[in-house]
């Protein structure tokens, strides 16, 4: 993408103008695309993008470039308009005129493909699809079944004007069943959407029979829900994509992004008691082949296994140079971003809430009434505050300890802080599900994750 | 090459095998200045274009894209194109006859202006929200512009293109008051820079996000909803897709049978209007080269149109509404431009919740089904005035009912530009559920 010279070029270029750091990413990404409804093609897609973006440090300030246009000449210039927007010093000094030694850095393919994307023709594909259309249609409600099919092959360098020149490929796959049930009452959706860190071989590690049958279920469970009880209540929470609450409740709390700009409540709490004693929450970037994993960040730093909270204590935020820049925490390789085009923040990878030793059985014993938030939809939360909410994709009463009748539209609403002190027992069973992360840097596919666990407290809107 | 030479080499490569072409290709400017702490935080600065190709062969359809401009990237997207247009089981697709479009200029001088002005602009407004001793944290101030040239070439003839953008000022804070601590953003939008005011906007910011705090809990029950003209448009946006003919016919809308019937409160009219005078997704026409045209979605209540790109109005056998929309990464869609709620006779607030904010329309709100639930703020309204702010409940039913109960509309249009392009007034719906503490 970028020779080493240009590169070297650019960033000598970019100190010699006043700059106290100089990066520059490329990418090329080579992305397909394919949406089936009941089987046949409605539209597939394929596509090349292809950029830089150049970042420079003055100070702490940051100024940000991108363009399409990877010609020397045009990256210079670009260079140059960036250095003339800041403003201010103009200074032009001899800095950066010695040359850069790289130390260069290759990928060890941890999470490299075994299928490539090579390996088999779009026929191939639609076949094994075939096979989730199939086992969604679980009766005669099922009227409709859309199918996404995602791939992306991204090529990725990062140098820098500490020699840092790192190159990733980030090989992901995920293919998205929305089953789409109707009876005399309405229409209902269910959802399974397995995806990882590799290539065709998805197919075999995430089998479309099995994850088919779960949209067809659950879109058939939710057409006899009858509407969600309303009010607080203690709530179970199902593992998986549950971990979504945390996500949001917790985890955009703990990116310097928000806590180097102190709009964050968790702001200056490291080694305080923030969760209950049940919970320890980890971001790990290094999972094997998860689908929020990759060798480097994309600010070329080695990502890492980063323990946030330790049995409630807080231990670490998720930091990227410039969030490390403004608190003096370590950099955590936590610096993501959706493609060229952003600037990188502090983002999450694989974010998860880790095993603990209570059995399911015994969070739903006692429950006088309750909600079992079995399969979790998306949310969102205002870090400022730590309000969030998110909703209930498959939901159930839970009456005396026993789990009872399917419900819809329930809403989970809160305040992070709150719920994980809330969190009374966490089960055994931790297992991780992906999603894309929306944030300042763009939409980034991220894990989220628990086991079963009971919150003994949350206010559940809906509207029965 | 350049986007044009790209257009064309396209264009030649696909006359000489015997596929039908069309070429979307943009080219779009940005400028963000990030205020904070007195200086500029983040300063952004980018051009970037990318062409994108939809093939019609022996009736099916195919697409493919590059940013990368060269003839192997080219022929790469050809290729792929064809391939993929090769997997369609349907094959009663095809490109519009086209016609020479002209070229347009929708953006005029609306963003010159030196760049030290909108650095200022940048830094002002961070100033003007600090003078208020309840904010604690500024997350970003920004002062922002977009500019696109879009670019349509088709070998059935159609050719033209046109220039648009918008500049916009932002601000995101916490402000607190003893233990209530609230986290806000205001953003105005506008094509002329002239038109954005840092003093105004910060004002604004102060005034809808100081009045939350202190906020306290909502008793679970049915309320009169007041909503103001943005979370109503939060509201209304995820279940603008029951409008698009390609969901109509792809069995995923509840409008499907409902043309010509009423379906909402015969005070309520929502139309779609390409050419506004403060519209800020104006469009002489669609991605497909159809010319636009204001349309009806919901007259007095009754659904008089969907919306419809070329293929979809042949199926249904309408007429093209000009709402093909498609960028140069996508396919085919439908979409509105700017969607506007009529304005009424006026509300005025007797007893019930005046809704602010809502939060969660990505997650809580059922295209398919119409139910929502979404996390809310707002106001409770006593003896005919907003008396004192609620939080942590959400308002949740099915949009039709909700549709159907609308007693007023307000008469001041607000635009946003959040979960879609457009503008409402205040809409006053009468026994909504919210469930609170």
């Amino acid at each position: 993408m970028l020779n080493e010279s240009t590169a070297e070029r650019l960033i000598a270029h970019a100190l010699a103008r006043g700059a106290d750091f100089a990066e520059v990413y490329a990418e090329r990404t080579k992305s397909r695309n394919l949406r089936l409804l009941d089987l046949e093609v409605q539209e597939a897609t394929s596509g090349i993008e292809r950029g830089a973006g150049i970042r420079l440090f003055f100070g702490t300030q940051v100024v940000y470039a991108y363009t399409n246009d990877l010609s020397e000449a045009n990256l210079l210039e670009v260079t140059d308009t960036l250095a003339r927007l800041k403003g201010g010093r103009g200074r032009v000094d001899a800095r950066g005129a010695g040359g850069l030694d790289f130390r260069k850095t290759a990928p060890a393919g941890l999470h490299a493909p075994e299928r490539t994307f090579e390996a088999h023709d779009k026929r191939w594909r639609i076949e094994r699809l075939a096979e989730a259309d199939a086992a969604a249609r679980v009766g005669p409600e099922i009227r409709k079944v859309q199918i996404y099919l995602i791939e992306r092959d991204q090529e990725v360098l990062v140098a820098n004007s500490e020699g840092v020149w790192n190159t990733d490929r980030r090989v992901r796959t995920r293919y998205m069943v929305t089953a789409i049930a109707e009876n005399e009452r309405g229409l209902q959706t269910g959802f399974a959407g397995p995806g990882l860190s590799v290539g065709l071989e998805l197919f075999d590690l995430e089998p479309p029979a099995e994850h088919g049958r779960a949209a067809g279920e659950q879109a058939r469970t939710l057409l006899g829900a009858k509407p969600a009880p309303a009010g607080p209540m203690p709530v179970v929470i199902g593992n998986a994509f549950g971990g979504v609450i945390f996500h949001e409740a917790l985890g955009h709390l703990l990116e310097t992004t928000s806590v180097a700009r102190k709009t964050s409540v968790l702001t200056d709490k490291l080694g305080e008691k923030i969760a209950s004693d049940v919970v320890t929450y980890v971001d790990d970037g290094t999972l094997p082949h998860a689908w929020g994993s990759s060798e480097y960040d994309d600010e070329g730093a080695p990502t890492e296994r980063t323990v946030l909270i330790e049995k409630g204590v807080l231990k670490s935020y998720m930091v990227d140079r410039w969030g490390s820049l403004m608190t003096g925490y370590r950099p955590t390789g936590s610096g993501r971003r959706q493609d060229y085009t952003y600037a990188p923040t502090s983002r999450m990878r694989n974010t998860f809430i880790e095993a603990g030793d209570a059995s399911i059985e015994s969070l739903f014993e006692g429950i006088e009434f309750g909600l079992y938030a079995k399969k979790m939809g998306g949310g969102q939360v205002k870090p400022g505050s730590g309000e969030y909410n998110f909703a209930v994709q498959e939901g159930y009463v839970i009456r005396n300890g026993r789990v009872e009748e399917p419900v819809k539209g329930a809403m989970l609403v809160g305040k992070g802080p709150e719920s994980i002190q809330r969190i009374v027992a966490v089960a055994a069973d931790r297992k991780n599900a992906p999603g894309m992360c929306g944030s300042l840097s763009g939409s980034i596919p991220v894990e989220v994750g628990q086991p079963h666990l009971l919150i003994s407290e949350i206010v559940v809107g809906g509207e029965g | 090459m350049t986007l044009q030479e790209a257009q064309t080499y396209l264009l030649e490569r696909a006359r000489e095998r015997g596929v039908e072409l069309e070429a979307l290709a943009t080219g779009s400017r940005e400028l963000t200045l990030r205020a904070r702490g007195g200086d500029l935080e983040e300063i952004t600065e980018a051009e970037s274009a990318g062409i994108g190709v939809r093939v019609v062969t022996g009736g099916k359809t195919g697409y493919a894209y590059t940013e990368e401009l060269t003839p192997e990237a080219l022929d790469w997207v050809l290729a792929e194109a064809v391939e993929n247009a090769e997997l369609q089981a349907d094959a009663d697709g095809f490109l519009p006859q086209g016609a020479a479009l002209g070229r347009h200029d929708l953006l005029g001088e609306g963003l010159s202006a030196p760049v030290d002005e909108k650095k200022r602009m940048a830094l002002a407004l961070e100033r003007e929200v600090q003078k208020d001793p309840r904010v604690r944290q500024v997350g970003a101030a920004t002062y922002a512009e977009r500019e696109h040239q879009t670019e349509l070439a088709s070998t059935q003839g159609a050719a033209g293109g046109f220039r648009s953008g918008y500049a916009y000022q932002m601000v995101n804070a916490v402000m607190g008051e003893g233990a209530s601590v609230k986290q806000g953003f205001e953003l105005k939008v506008s094509r002329e820079i002239a038109a954005l005011d840092p003093a105004s906007t910060a004002q604004d910011f102060l005034y809808k996000t100081g009045r939350l705090l202190g906020a306290r809990p909502l008793a679970s029950g049915r309320y009169t909803a007041y909503l103001e003209p943005k979370a109503f448009l939060a509201l209304l946006a995820p279940f603008v897709s029951m409008w698009s003919a390609k969901q109509v016919i792809e069995g995923k809308s509840r409008l499907a049978d409902k043309l010509g019937q009423r379906v909402a409160s015969a005070v309520f009219t929502l139309y779609d209007d390409p050419d506004h005078p403060e519209g800020l997704a104006n469009a002489p026409f669609d991605a497909e080269g159809t010319p636009t045209r204001r349309v009806y979605l919901l007259r007095e209540g009754v659904v008089e149109s969907f919306l419809h790109n070329s293929q979809t109005a042949r199926k249904l056998g309408h007429e093209p509404t000009g709402h093909a929309s498609r960028s140069y990464k996508g396919v085919l869609g439908v979409a509105p431009h700017n969607l506007i709620v009529a304005p009424g006779a006026g509300v005025r607030l007797e007893e019930g919740v005046l809704v602010t904010d809502l939060m969660g329309v990505h997650a809580g709100a059922n295209p398919i089904s119409g139910d929502f639930s979404l996390q809310a703020l707002g106001l409770k309204v006593e003896g005919g005035e907003a008396a004192y702010p609620v939080e942590n409940f959400t308002i949740s039913g099915n949009v039709f009912e909700l549709l159907e109960r609308i007693v007023a509309v307000g008469q001041d249009l607000e635009w946003s530009v959040i979960f879609l392009v457009g503008a409402s007034p205040m809409v006053e719906v009468a026994d909504l559920a919210f469930a609170g503490a």
